[in-house]
């Protein structure tokens, strides 16, 4: 792989300097285009209490194109499918290069406490969520309370 | 009971036929006293066996008043070589079924502490008839070992003939390329059957491949579709127009340069190609490329101290350098500037102001875009560059995501970013060209 730009490394660096709250990004070893990631459940949110795991890598012309991400934890939200892809318009066609890791990450963590079942990426979840939202957001509660525990998630 | 109880008994082992007596319970050799009982004539008698001694079931059964017993102990455990409390010990002496499973010598050796090793011999009685006709007494195991190779020859049978089918079907391939006469197999297989995926190994070539191919080969045929002929579409290789006419085959190899047999047949197949195509289109309905000639035609300016801000430092945001005053950098009409080659680059690809999403050029665009061709449309439209308004921008493009009407010119080269060479291949050859370069991106830009 040629050499990691500048621009990563400044990145990650200040993702450990001056970390987001309530998020964190650690890039493996081995790949420091590739990132473990943890997003805390925004609080007044269905997901509140629940630490995500996602993945998170940079492309080789990142920042050109945007940094692909996945959860890993399972989640029941509407722009999230069963596979963890995530339906956020600034990992798509909305991507700048001016956004970063940090800002990307701090939609996503958005994204969880504003659901939008207009754009669905997970149908039946979007189906429930309009039809039902009562019932949507308990599963919602539950899924968290199951998959997305810290003890079954340790943040290392 | 010790060796010396033996020394009058014949024993089996001798491999001279003894006689057994019923009705006495003596023992006599066959050669020595014939068929019929010495002691008392009884024709009552029976041959010993080494599996079929019928001393066992006497020697319990008896009565004390039986004096002859002691002389027609049973001769066996003769090993003699151990004097552990349980040598002899047989558990199942007890036991009155003829049939029944018997033990006839089980030993216990202590190997280690509170370890044993135990062995012991087992043997049934059965009759003489029942024990010719099933061999050796193994016929249960042997009928359940046949069993177990029919199942397991039967299920290497399900396997082997998908091997076997795909390589007939690409011995028929050359025979049809070279102008023989074609042969249409039909192929259908009971066996064809689902199976879990295995996530570490390739998908295995199942039957249901090669009937769909041989199905739609032969479908084509009787429709009469010419051999060979349409198959070799402009943006297929002459390779592929060589190849038989397998439309299948064709496709799948023309789209990802694949092998023979590329298919989906589980969901997680699916999700990976469906994920792939999420990556590809991911940006195809941003907005489309700025121009070359707008890109080369922004103002270049030295940064000046108010540039710089209240912090006094500021860096391009898309390198995140710092930028120190008196460097060069480019403007867009939005004022947001970045170092040349850093928005070249971006404006190559999406013709929108990183920072608020604003295109580089007012109306003038909309009219090069109107002597330019596709491409630049988009974006250039002052109203189209409004964040809510990139949907219908980017549809227009959606064909040629990397079109650009002034890639020819020389400035081009001059980019040094690795996109415009996908770019000038893309509005050289077509969206075919580009479609496969979005394609090895897609696959070698992938993570892992």
């Amino acid at each position: 792989m040629a050499a990691l730009p500048k621009r990563i490394i400044k990145e990650t660096e200040r993702l450990t300097k001056e970390p987001v709250p309530g998020i964190s990004a650690v890039p493996h070893d081995d790949n420091l285009r590739y990132f473990d990631v943890t997003i805390d459940g925004p609080s007044q949110s269905p997901y509140e209490g629940g630490l995500f795991k996602l993945e998170l890598f940079l492309p080789d012309d990142y920042p050109m194109t945007p940094p692909k991400v996945r959860f890993l934890t399972k989640i029941y939200h509407p722009n999230i499918d069963r596979l963890g892809r995530i339906c956020l318009d600034v990992l798509k066609s909305n991507w700048s290069p001016a956004l970063q890791i940090r800002t990307i990450l701090l939609s996503i963590q958005a994204l969880l406490g504003a659901p939008n079942p207009d754009d669905p990426l997970a149908n039946d979840v979007a189906q429930t969520w309009k039809e039902n939202q009562e019932q949507a957001i308990s599963t919602a509660k539950e899924w968290t309370a199951k998959y997305a525990t810290r003890d079954t998630n340790p943040t290392s | 009971m010790d060796s010396s109880t033996t020394h009058s008994t014949p024993t089996p082992t001798t491999r001279r036929e003894v006689v057994f007596c019923h009705e006495c319970h003596d023992e006599w050799y066959r050669d020595e006293k014939g068929i019929i009982c010495p002691e008392c004539q009884s024709e009552f008698t029976e041959i010993i066996e080494d599996d079929n001694d019928p001393r066992d079931n006497f020697d319990h059964a008896h009565t004390d008043d039986d004096d002859d017993l002691d002389d027609s102990l049973p001769p066996l455990e003769e090993s003699g070589s151990s004097n552990h409390p349980l040598h002899n010990h047989n558990p199942w002496s007890d036991a009155d079924d003829p049939e029944e499973a018997d033990i006839s010598s089980m030993r216990l050796q202590p190997i280690g502490p509170g370890r044993f090793h135990v062995q012991a011999t087992i043997h049934r009685t059965i009759s003489p008839a029942q024990f010719g006709a099933s061999g050796n007494g193994l016929g249960a195991v042997a009928a359940f070992q046949s069993f177990l190779t029919n199942v397991l020859q039967s299920a290497h049978a399900q396997q082997s003939p998908a091997g076997a089918s795909g390589a007939d079907g690409q011995a028929e391939s050359r025979s049809e390329g070279d102008g023989q006469p074609r042969v249409h197999r039909f192929t259908y297989s009971a066996n064809a059957h689902l199976h879990p995926r295995d996530d570490d190994h390739p998908e295995p070539r199942g039957e249901p491949v090669d009937d769909l191919e041989n199905v739609v080969t032969g479908l084509l045929a009787m429709l009469g579709e010419p051999p060979g002929g349409r198959r070799g579409g402009p943006g297929q290789s002459a390779a592929f127009r060589d190849m038989p006419p397998n439309p299948l085959m064709g496709l799948f190899a023309a789209m990802s340069g694949g092998q023979h047999g590329d298919a989906v047949y589980s969901q997680e197949a699916l999700d990976r190609i469906v994920s792939q195509l999420m990556e590809q289109t991911a940006t195809s309905n941003a907005p489309g490329p700025a121009s070359q000639e707008d890109i080369d035609a922004l103002p270049r300016k030295n940064v000046s101290e108010e540039m710089l801000g209240p912090e006094h430092r500021a860096e391009c945001s898309i390198c995140m350098d710092e930028v120190a005053v008196g460097e060069q950098v480019t403007e867009l009409p939005c004022k947001h500037w970045f170092h040349h080659p850093c928005i070249a680059a971006w404006l190559s690809e999406h013709n929108t102001c990183p920072h608020c999403r604003k295109g580089i050029k007012g109306e003038e665009t909309s009219a090069s875009a109107q002597q330019g061709g596709h491409g630049a449309a988009s974006g250039g439209d002052p109203t189209s560059s409004m964040p809510g308004a990139f949907g219908v921008s980017g549809e227009g493009t959606a064909n040629q995501p990397y079109g650009i009407p002034g890639s020819s010119h020389p400035d081009a080269n001059a980019n040094p970013e690795s996109n415009s060479t996908a770019a000038r291949e893309g509005a050289g050859d077509g969206s075919g060209s580009g479609l496969g370069e979005r394609l090895r991106r897609g696959l070698f830009g992938s993570p892992n």
